[in-house]
Formats: structure tokens, sequence, C-alpha cells
């Protein structure tokens, strides 16, 4: 039966998540709640309404969508939406379907592999030229893996070159789906201490960590991440178990490995879904924070992981 | 795919990295402080006023009132050649100006006097709010005003005014600037770039030893005997005094050598006389003579008109026999070479050109503007014709980073590796330079001109995007700005301007006799379906381009009837055969280009028409009509509707939007094309509005596709940005699929588009070869030209003071893109500073 995706963005022109010009879909639904998260919109599988408050019209000016929601959910102060009680909102989406200003927006959309391949089409040779492809990521595309893996067969039968980011907390069977039809991994390395691990993301590393190993077991190449958090991972004892755990776990494996040097993003998206920003209190004296990456970065070269700072592969 | 490789080096690695995005205080991007030294003393000079030229002028046509029109234009050529003062900047190496100071405006009294004498009198250009210039004192300022007085009732512009009729007038810059005609109007044509290899290899001597012959051949039972007479005397006067005037150069070397006392300098100032006596009539014999050569011929086509864009042609292919040979015979070092060329590059910014006030209000900068070096590209055979100096033009653009030159690459399938990666590490040191062309689109473009697949391939691009053909053509690109927008309102009222009422200036002869601007061909709320807009389109398309094409063809005839150009005429072939002037169609080919400005704002003003008010029936067409007439005041729902993402917009790679912008193209092309100009020549349309489409925007009431009054209407060819968002959200690739959804061919004159991307896109090895990428695939998919931004934290500070002026610049975050004034002002500040540690 053909699959069907919950997508809530297609980014087209994107450098940062593989190799060349890419076109990026991002899937909907995630089991992991990081702290640092930049991408609230895709916790949740199903489709959602979000707010942007800054572009209403005002309650007197308009008023469609309190007209149209059936549920009495939308909240507004001075006259203007500034959110939704999701207590009582169904998803139903009639507030985004009347709304003329776009304050009300839609997060997710069902789209088929054929819709998809459509978008994806349209900027073949960019990918031709540059060494590009097609991205999916998340949320966790393989709470979507049927539907990854039918794209990605659809992307091979056109030469099209795949790349998988994934958290890697699934079970192996749905890794297993998807796998055969990637050419490009990556994933993150968030913490090596499970406890800590579960602290911030609200799940254990083990599972991660056994897939990774597993997927270097079958001799696949990936590129890795670590989000560099300030006093969450970033301590000597963390890294150098990281670098432990590459090299003796994952051996060659790992082409580059790169540190994302922690950002304050996404807010705004927290803002529209009206989930509390958990990083409000970290701040980060942004010099001597890149010289600490830095010197992170060179540690790993030090261990033979080549590590860059930022989405580059290469200097 | 197969990288193909070239020789060409130039004197620094092809892969150098000059900057990334723009850095302030910056002084010393040469190599040599010589170029360093004579850039800053440039940009440290004032903007004057000079009447040097007007006075010389002036006496000349007075001594010669009666006599053919030509000879009069020979004889004023004559006497500024023979009596203007002469000056050698310090250190430069290059001589010529234009019979003024560095930077100093001369002025043109032979095109236009009355708004020199009405802006001295209310509206002084020292009080201007941007391009001002300086008259240096009261004697100067009197002089000026009693010497246009002379002129009043004898220029250009009163033969032109005299002639145009009332339904030409009321569209244009006098009436409600449906087109504005203002360029030519007031001022010289130009737009052309001449023949520099013959003249290189014959000199002076060499043209007027032709000039004799063909007068000596002229037969006397030939109709035209006594105005080819003219023509051809009028031509050897003038290149004999251009002979004289390189000589009077020479002495001024030796006289300044003389009292020099720094040895080398000495040096330098000898062996620019030496130069200057063998060019004055012979020709170049070293790369350094062919500069020298090249600057004269050039500030002389300036000083004979004040035509802009007078453009270089393919420079790196008509001077590279003097490289080559001087480089074989160990004459010069390749150092010395690019120093020569930055010497140059830092010299032809000198001239400047005193506008009237609404010339400068569709064209801004105070220098002549378009002097446009074209290099790469194919050669006529449709090979690679990338050399050494390709490669050092490129060096001495990042070396200078002036307004000047406006330096063109043409790209094709067979650019090679060096060459791209060469053009994009200029591009992304974020000065502008150089812009790209596409040959494949661009010989097509020249060949619906007539021309020959060879002659095609030679083209060079004059001015800001227009193709052009040297040494054989006379475009007279850049001939009107048409506000397409403009048009359209009235397609929506009725062949009336929306705000149609006392107010207006033609009230009286227009409004108040119940009269309309344009014809009537219906109005939004009585179209029936969506085709009767479109026909609508069509009929006021074709009623106003009749009136702006017959204006200028007016303009064109007063130009030939009194200012003739018989010196640079000598750089036709086809002129110096016929003995006819370049004015008169002496050149093989003769074209017109008007330029359309407004197409998104049109497009989307359809898209929002067909969609809600036909397919959608969300409202109706009063309703849209009259929320526009009301500039949108009570009718915001439908205002944040149409500027939102759920209304078709072009520039999304959104075939419903596309197809409209391709109408309106199509729509304007097909009502140029193939017009008659009275040169014996075709119309030939474009489709760029550089910055006018902001002077165009004040001049609009409020459009469909969510505009405001006043507000700026679209750029060139592309998408809507309003008050209200922009249109276009989905990237850089959309873009240019949507705009490449037109043939751009068919804009034989021109297509222009500018991209912008933050300095993270093309940071790094990595983003330097995607955008190597993306420039690869834009010109595979056939669109002509393309210039890009590479925005600066500057540029981010003055977004976060002026966020409306900057609402869709794309910054890449990290794991997503957003709109940086979108974004929080702590992160907003946190890229800032990010980037600067990128430098």
């Amino acid at each position: 039966m053909p699959q069907k995706g919950i997508i809530f963005n297609i980014q087209r022109f994107t450098i940062h998540d593989g190799p060349g010009l890419r076109t990026e879909l991002f899937l909907k639904g995630c089991p992991l709640r990081c702290e640092w998260c930049s991408n609230p919109e895709s916790w949740l599988t199903h489709i959602q309404p979000g707010v942007y408050k800054t572009k209403c019209i005002s309650h007197k000016k308009c008023g469609m969508c309190e007209e149209a929601c059936p549920n009495d959910a939308l909240q507004f102060y001075r006259g203007k939406l500034i959110g939704i009680d999701r207590g009582k909102c169904t998803n139903c989406l009639e507030c985004y379907k009347v709304c003329p200003s776009d304050a009300v927006k839609q997060w997710g959309k069902e789209m088929s592999v054929a819709e998809c391949m459509k978008e994806i089409r349209k900027d073949l040779g960019y990918y031709e030229r540059s060494g590009g492809g097609v991205t999916v990521s998340g949320g966790e595309p393989l709470m979507q893996s049927d539907f990854v893996s039918e794209l990605f067969q659809a992307c091979r039968a056109e030469n099209i070159q795949t790349c998988c980011e994934s958290t890697f907390h699934a079970e192996w069977s749905e890794i297993e789906k998807v796998l055969p039809y990637t050419d490009i991994i990556i994933s993150d390395i968030k913490h090596m201490n499970s406890e800590i691990h579960k602290k911030h993301t609200g799940v254990g590393n083990e599972l991660i960590l056994e897939n990774l190993k597993k997927i270097a077991g079958k001799d696949r190449e990936m590129i890795l991440r670590i989000p560099v958090i300030p006093n969450v991972n970033d301590d000597e004892e963390n890294i150098r178990a990281t670098a432990d755990y590459m090299l003796k776990e994952l051996g060659g494996h790992v082409r580059t490995l790169q540190l994302l040097s922690f950002m304050r993003l996404g807010e705004e998206k927290y803002a529209s879904l009206g989930i509390p920003y958990r990083m409000e209190a970290v701040k980060v004296n942004r010099k001597s924070f890149q010289k600490h990456v830095n010197e992170i970065a060179a540690y790993f070269n030090s261990r033979g992981i080549h590590c860059l700072v930022g989405t580059k592969e290469k200097q | 795919m197969s990288i193909i490789h070239t020789d060409a080096r130039g004197t620094e690695p092809f892969d150098k990295t000059y900057s990334l995005g723009y850095e302030v205080h910056h002084k010393d991007w040469s190599p040599f402080p010589r170029i360093n030294h004579l850039r800053q003393t440039f940009l440290d000079r004032p903007y004057e006023v000079d009447v040097e030229r007007l006075r010389l002028v002036t006496e000349a046509y007075q001594e010669h009132e009666i006599c053919a029109r030509k000879l009069q234009c020979a004889y004023a050529f004559e006497k500024v050649l023979l009596n203007a003062t002469l000056y050698i900047d310090d250190e430069e190496l290059i001589l010529g100006e234009i019979a003024a100071p560095t930077k100093a405006s001369p002025i043109y009294p032979e095109f236009s006097v009355n708004w020199i004498i009405d802006e001295i009198l209310h509206s002084p250009f020292e009080e201007r709010e941007h391009d001002q210039f300086y008259i240096r004192n009261d004697e100067e300022r009197a002089e000026i005003i009693e010497l246009c007085k002379y002129w009043q009732g004898r220029t250009v512009a009163d033969r032109i005014e005299c002639r145009l009729e009332e339904d030409q007038i009321k569209g244009s810059e006098a009436g409600k600037k449906i087109y504005q005609t203002n360029l030519y109007h007031f001022a010289g044509t130009g737009h052309l770039a001449i023949d520099y290899a013959k003249l290189l290899e014959v000199g002076f001597d060499g043209l007027l030893k032709e000039a004799r012959q063909r007068l000596s051949e002229l037969s006397m039972r030939d109709v035209e005997y006594g105005d080819k007479r003219d023509f051809y005397e009028a031509m050897i006067i003038e290149h004999e005094a251009v002979k004289k005037y390189i000589e009077r150069y020479a002495k001024l070397c030796e006289d300044t050598a003389a009292k020099e006392a720094d040895a080398a300098r000495k040096a330098e100032l000898e062996a620019m006389a030496v130069n200057c006596h063998q060019i004055a009539g012979g020709p170049a014999k070293t790369f350094w003579q062919a500069l020298q050569l090249f600057n004269f011929a050039t500030t002389l086509i300036q000083i004979e008109s004040n035509g802009h864009s007078i453009s270089y042609g393919r420079m790196d292919q008509w001077l590279f026999p003097y490289y080559e040979a001087d480089m074989k015979n160990a004459v010069i070092s390749k150092d010395f070479a690019l120093e020569l060329i930055e010497d140059v590059y830092v010299k032809v910014n000198n001239p400047t050109k005193l506008k009237d006030k609404g010339s400068m209000a569709v064209r801004n900068g105070r220098g002549f503007g378009g002097e446009s070096l074209t290099i790469g590209g194919v050669d006529t055979e449709g090979n690679d014709a990338t050399n050494d100096l390709t490669m050092m033009m490129l060096e001495g653009s990042a070396h200078t980073r002036m307004m000047n030159p406006w330096v063109c690459v043409r790209m094709h399938e067979k650019t090679p590796y060096e060459l791209k990666i060469k053009v994009v590490e200029c591009i992304r040191a974020g000065y502008g330079h150089p812009k790209l062309y596409n040959d494949g689109p661009a010989i097509k473009g020249m060949m619906r001109k007539g021309m020959t697949l060879e002659e095609a391939r030679d083209y060079c691009v004059v001015g800001c995007v227009e193709i052009s053909l040297p040494g054989k053509e006379y475009g007279w690109h850049d001939a009107a700005y048409v506000n397409t927008a403009k048009m359209m309102e009235m397609v929506l009222n009725g062949g009336r301007c929306l705000d149609c009422g006392p107010h207006c200036m033609r009230w009286a002869e227009c409004g108040a006799l119940g009269k309309h601007l344009g014809p009537d061909t219906g109005s939004l709320d009585t179209y029936q379906n969506f085709e009767e807009v479109l026909e609508s389109v069509d009929k006021q398309f074709e009623f106003w381009t009749d009136q702006m094409c017959s204006s200028l063809n007016i303009i064109d005839n007063a130009h030939r009837e009194l200012k003739p150009l018989p010196y640079v005429s000598a750089f036709y072939q086809d002129c110096m055969n016929s003995g006819h002037d370049l004015t008169e169609g002496g050149a093989k080919y003769n074209g017109t280009g008007p330029q359309a400005s407004g197409m998104a704002t049109c497009a989307d003003s359809l898209a929002s028409i067909k969609q809600l008010v036909f397919d959608e029936k969300r409202c109706t067409g009063a309703e849209l009509l009259q929320a526009v007439k009301d500039n949108w005041v009570g009718y915001e729902k439908l205002y944040a509707l149409v500027n939102s993402s759920k209304v078709h917009h072009y520039g999304n790679d959104d075939d419903y939007a596309d197809e409209l912008f391709k109408y309106m193209f199509e729509c304007y092309t097909r009502h140029i094309r193939g017009r008659k100009n009275p040169r014996g020549g075709e119309f030939s349309p474009g489709v760029y509005s550089v910055n006018a489409n902001v002077a165009m925007g004040m001049n609009t009431n409020a459009s469909v596709d969510g505009r405001t009054k006043g507000e700026a209407i679209s750029d060139n060819m592309g998408p809507v940005h309003t008050d209200g968002g922009s249109h276009d959200i989905n990237g850089p690739t959309a873009i240019t699929n949507s705009l490449t959804k037109v043939d751009h061919s068919l804009a034989s004159n021109g297509t222009l588009m500018n991209l912008r991307f933050p300095e993270e896109a093309v940071a790094g090895v990595e983003g330097r070869d995607n955008l190597v990428s993306f420039i690869d695939e834009y010109i595979a998919k056939q669109a002509m030209h393309v210039q890009f931004n590479i925005m600066s934290s500057e540029t981010m500070k003055a977004a976060q003071k002026r966020p409306e002026d900057y609402k869709d610049m794309l910054v890449r975050v990290a794991g997503y893109s957003a709109y940086f004034v979108e974004l929080g002002k702590p992160l907003q500040k946190d890229l800032i500073q990010r980037t600067e540690l990128h430098f």
C-alpha cells in the first residue's frame, strides 16, 4: 500500500545536513524531548495549528478564526490571537483554514511519496552538480520508517542520493527498513552517561549507542554530531568517553564528527505552540564558548577522529 | 560531470580567497601602494561642476552659427580638445579625463539646459538629498546660467518637446509616468562599445586615412553628397584635433618630468610622454600604450556626448595580443601588467555626470554609469575564450572594489573550473562584482536581432544588462523605463488612475472633462471572467507602448537632427563605409531598447484576481477594486490574504502564478519587438528596472498584489516584496525555476536578476563549491543574468535598525533557515557575533 508521511517542512536549498545542495524533508514525531531542541513542532506525530501572534491583524478587523473554531479554544490578549488552549483544541485546523494573515500556521501536512517526489524533482539539477540530494530529518524520521523506506526507494530509482538524519532511538527492525536505501547517515551522540542522557532528552542512550554500533558493524560510514551544550555534555569526562566509544565501538566508521555549538534556536516556534522554552536561563559568552568548542574539536582530532566545528566536512 | 580546465592563471592562485563579505575601513586591497593611494585620493575628492566644456562649446557654436550641424559639432569638439585644461594626477600611469578635472562633471548644453537653470535657481545641486554636486563659486554659478541661456530653444530637449503630442505626453514623465523617456530626452544616448581592436591596430592615423579615402571617393551624383561630405569632413576635423590633444598630453608629461625630482617618477612621466607621442596618430605598440589609447578613445566619446554606459567590449580579448607580445618579449612583468589594469580601473571612475533630478530619481549615482567590461565567454567559433587577462581583470576588480568598471563575466557550459572559482571568490568578497551573463540565451537573443551566429558569439554587455555587438550595433539600450504596474491600474479601473480626482495635475484637461487617461478596456467590477482581464491587459499594453515607442522615435530624430556624433562614428565600420552618422542609422544594427519594470507586481495582481475573484470566489472584483482605491484601508483582511502564503505568488516555483508572470513577460515583449525605429532598425525589449522600481512605486497607487500606494513596485525579474510580506518563500532554487519558465532571449535587450545570500551560505570550501554548483545550474536553466549580494554583519546591524527594508533576508541559523528580522534580538546579535568570528 502506498505510504503517506506527515511532514512539517520541506526546505529546498539546504546546505547543512549532508553534502552539496539538498532538499530536506522534516518529518513529524519524535520520541526524544531534548531541552535544546530547535524544532518543537516536530515532537507530536499529528498535525497541529501554531500561532504567530505578530502576524494577527486583530480580532476587531478580522475575528474569522474565533468564528470558525468549534471548541472555543483560541486565546486572545488585547484583541490579538496569542495562543490556543491545547486542552480544548482537537487540531481540526478550521482556524488555520480561515486565517487570512498566516497568523495561524499549520504544523504538519500529510503527503504521499509521489507528492514528495514531485517537490524533490524540482531541484534535480542542483543535486547532480553539487553532489547533493535528499535528506530526511525531523523529528525522528524512523517513526515513519515505512514511508521513509518507500521514499528512499523512489529516490534510488531516480539516482537521487539519500541521507537520513536520525537519533537512532528506534527498534532495529525499523532501522532495517530504511538502511538499505540510505546513502548517508547522520546521527548525534548527546551524552555517554545514560542517566544524564535521560535527564536532558527524556530517554536513555543504550538503544542509540547499540544501534550506532550495529550500523558500524555493517561497515557503514556515518557523520556524527555532538550538540555541545554548556554544563550538560561539554565536560572533559564525557568528551573523553565519547571519543573512547567512537574509537572502540565504531572503529573507523565516523567519517566526520561535527560539533554544533549551542545556540538559542527556535524560540519563536516554542511560542507558537505555547510550550515553555527550557533553555531560557542559559546564557553563553559566545567568544569563550566558541574557544572551548574549538578545544574540544582539537581533542577529538588528537585522538584521530576527523572533527570540525559546524556542519562542515571540509576545513 | 567533466571538469574543464584552463592554463590561464593571472598573478595569484586561482582559488585565493579575498574576503567574505564587506569589510569596513579596509583600504589596501591592492598589492600595489600606488593603486591604494589613487583609490583613496579618488574617494576623498568632492563632486564638482566644471564650466570649461560649457564655455568652449558655447563659444564654438556662436562662432559657427551658420554652418552644417555636423561641422558645428566638429568645431565645438575641436575647440574643447585644443583648449581644455589638462591634468596629471600624481602617481598615475594612464592619462585622460573628460575635459574636466577628476570627478568634476562637465556640462553638455547641446542636449538640454532648462533644468540646469531651474535647479540652480530653485533646487540647487548642492542641496539634494543624494547625488549632490558642487558649483565652485558664485561667479561660475552666474556664468553657467548665462551660458545656458544662449542654448534655450536650441537643444535636443527643446526639439523633442515641441514635437510631442498630448497623448504621448500624458503617459510620460511629464504626465502620469506610465513610461519614462527622461534619459535620452535630456542627455546623450551612449550605450555602446566601439571596435577597440581596430583602433589599437590602425591608430587615429589609420582612421583618418580611411575617412579621407572615402571622402575622395564620394560621387557628386550621390543625392546625399553634401551630407556625406559634411560627415567625413567633421570626422576628419575631430580626429585631427584628437591627435593634437594627445600631443598636448605628451608635452605636459615632458614638462612635468622636467620638474620632477624623484628619478623613478621622472622615468614614468617620460615613458608616458613616449606613449602619447606614439599613439597620438600611430597604433599601440605595447600593452601600456594599448591601455593608454583605450582610455583616450573612451574619454573622448564622453567629451563628445554625455550618453552613459560607454562600455569596453570584450576587453580580455582585444587587449590580449598586446599582453602576449609584451610578455613574450619581456617588455613588462605580469605584475606591472596587473598594476596598469588596476590603474585603469581606478581611472575609469573619474568621469561624472550631472543629471536632472527626474533622471536621477530613476537612475541614482553620480558616475556616468554602466561602464561594463566584458570578459570570458566563447570565441566566434564557440570555443572557450578564457585567457590570462580574464583572470587578471577579476583580480584587479577584487583589488580595487570600486563602482567601476562593471565587470561582467560571460558564462557558458565550457567555462573552465579555475575561472568559475575565481568568479565565486570575487562574488563572495561581497563587493557586488562581477555580474554573470549567460552565453546561451544571450547569443539566442542577439540572433533574434538578426545577427549571424559568429557575430552573436562576440556580444558584450553595455550598461547594466544590455547585450550589444561592439563596433556594429547602436542599440539605444535603456531607452525608457516602463511602469507596467501603472498600466495595470488602467486595466483595473477602465483606463483611469485609481485616484482619479481634482488633486491630479491633469484633472482639468482629463478627468474633469469626463475623459480617461487611457482607453476604457473594462474594469475589475465588470469583467465576467479572467480571460477578459487578460484581454484588457493586452489592449492597455498595446495603447501605451504605441505612445511610448512613437515618442522614442521623435526623440531619436531630434538626436539625429541636432547632435550627430562624427567622432564615435569613425569607430563603426559601417558608418565609415556609408558616410552615415551613428545617429542616422550608420551602424550595421540599430535597435531601441525600452525596459519593463514591475512584472511580478502585475503577475501577482493577476494571480490574486484569478484565484480570489474567479476561481475561489472569496471576494468580488468590485470589492478588490474598492480595496485598492482605498489603499486597503478598511480591507485589512483582504490585504493580509493577498500577502499571505494562501495566495499564489510568482517566485515560488508555483505554476499558477508563474504562468501569469510568463503571460506578462510575453505580452510586454510582444508589443515592443519588431516595431521600427527611424535608424532603420527595430525595437528590442528588456525586462529590468535597475533601481527605477522605487521611484516608479512612488507614482503608483495601491496594487492588487498587496502593495500600498507609494511602495516600490517589483524589481527586475524578481518576485514581489511588500510591507505586508515577501511573496517568495521557497528559496533561491524556487526563484530560479520560476524565472526560467520564460524564454529570456525574448527580452533581447536583457533581463536582470539580483540574488542575495548570507556569508554563512557561501563560507568555506563547501560554501564556495555550493555557490559554483548553484551558478552552474542557474546557467544550465537558461536564465540570462544574475548578480549576487553577500550579506555582511554590517548589513545585519543595519537590518536591525530598519527591519522594514530587510524583510526577506534569509539567514541560515543552523538546523533551519529563518528570516533574520523575524528572529529574536538576542539571536540576531549572536548571529552577528558569530559572523565576525568567522572572519
